[in-house]
């Protein structure tokens, strides 16, 4: 399965979007505000546990956060640079 | 004091009484609870990251608020939200642990452990509504209609509240809660 596939069937399992199916989300579409999927703060922690469980990848520095999780496309562009498992 | 109840909910696994009227019952497949979410064509995406005592909460405050009719989301402070149990959030304490059991796999869920405490459900239905009134979730030993009338009208008793959802909200499990909320009026 293709990265970003995969990773948008993990978000919906992980952060409860259960009436959305992996196509409904538009991989350059922003996750955060009202023009996005509409996650919160809580999502976003949820977000890093995802990476670091399934990738093995910890941000440390929570300003990246802003970037990596902008969308689909950008956590899996992210996620194939820096991924160790 | 005199109060009058204008409307009351009673939500269990099995069946849904609105006003002392059976208005649904479970059926086979998906959970009751979402089965009333979708029926009623609630259409808050919040509601599938609720655990299962704000879902009750939530539904059984949903299909009171419907009773009472009027136009819903109008901000205002004259209503209360006071909800009781005695096992607290028992439920979702019991799914975080579960996050944190295995130190080979030591995942702490942020949105599992956000629902740790039981005032989420009142804070969940006054954000929800507008509420911007008393709200309290108090803990029983057991169920006691004295103590949770007690509480609804000490409520009643400030200079602003003239309306409080209040209510018993039990949730152990997918299989087993109940929700027997009411709207009450100085």
């Amino acid at each position: 399965m293709e990265l970003t596939e995969e990773l948008k069937t993990k978000m919906i399992e992980v952060l409860n979007l259960e009436e959305m199916t992996p196509a409904d989300i538009d991989e350059n579409a922003p996750l955060f505000g009202d023009e996005g999927l509409g996650l919160d703060s809580i999502d976003v922690l949820e977000l890093i546990v995802l990476l670091e469980r399934n990738y093995g990848i910890k941000i440390a520095d929570p300003k990246q956060g802003k970037e990596i999780f902008a969308s689909v496309r950008t956590m899996a562009d992210y996620v194939a640079a820096n991924r160790t498992k | 004091m005199e109060t009058m109840v204008t409307h009351r909910v009673k939500l269990t696994p099995e069946c849904l009484e609105v006003d002392g009227q059976r208005v649904a019952e479970a059926v086979a497949g998906e959970s009751f609870l979402m089965q009333l979410y979708r029926k009623y064509g609630m259409g808050y995406p919040k509601f599938f990251k609720m655990d299962v005592l704000c879902r009750v909460g939530f539904i059984a405050s949903e299909l009171l608020l419907a009773a009472e009719g009027g136009e819903r989301f109008v901000p205002r402070a004259d209503r209360a939200v006071i909800l009781f149990n005695r096992n607290t959030s028992l439920h979702a304490d019991r799914s975080f642990q579960a996050t944190i059991a295995d130190a080979e796999d030591f995942y702490p869920s942020p949105s599992v452990f956000v629902y740790t405490l039981p005032n989420i459900v009142t804070g969940e239905i006054a954000i929800r509504n507008k509420y911007h009134g008393e709200s309290e979730f108090i803990l029983l030993p057991e169920k006691s209609e004295t103590a949770m009338n007690q509480a609804v009208e000490r409520a009643l008793m400030d200079k602003e509240t003239t309306s409080v959802l209040a209510g018993w909200v039990e949730a152990l499990s997918e299989e087993e809660y109940e929700a027997e909320m009411e709207l009450v009026s100085s």
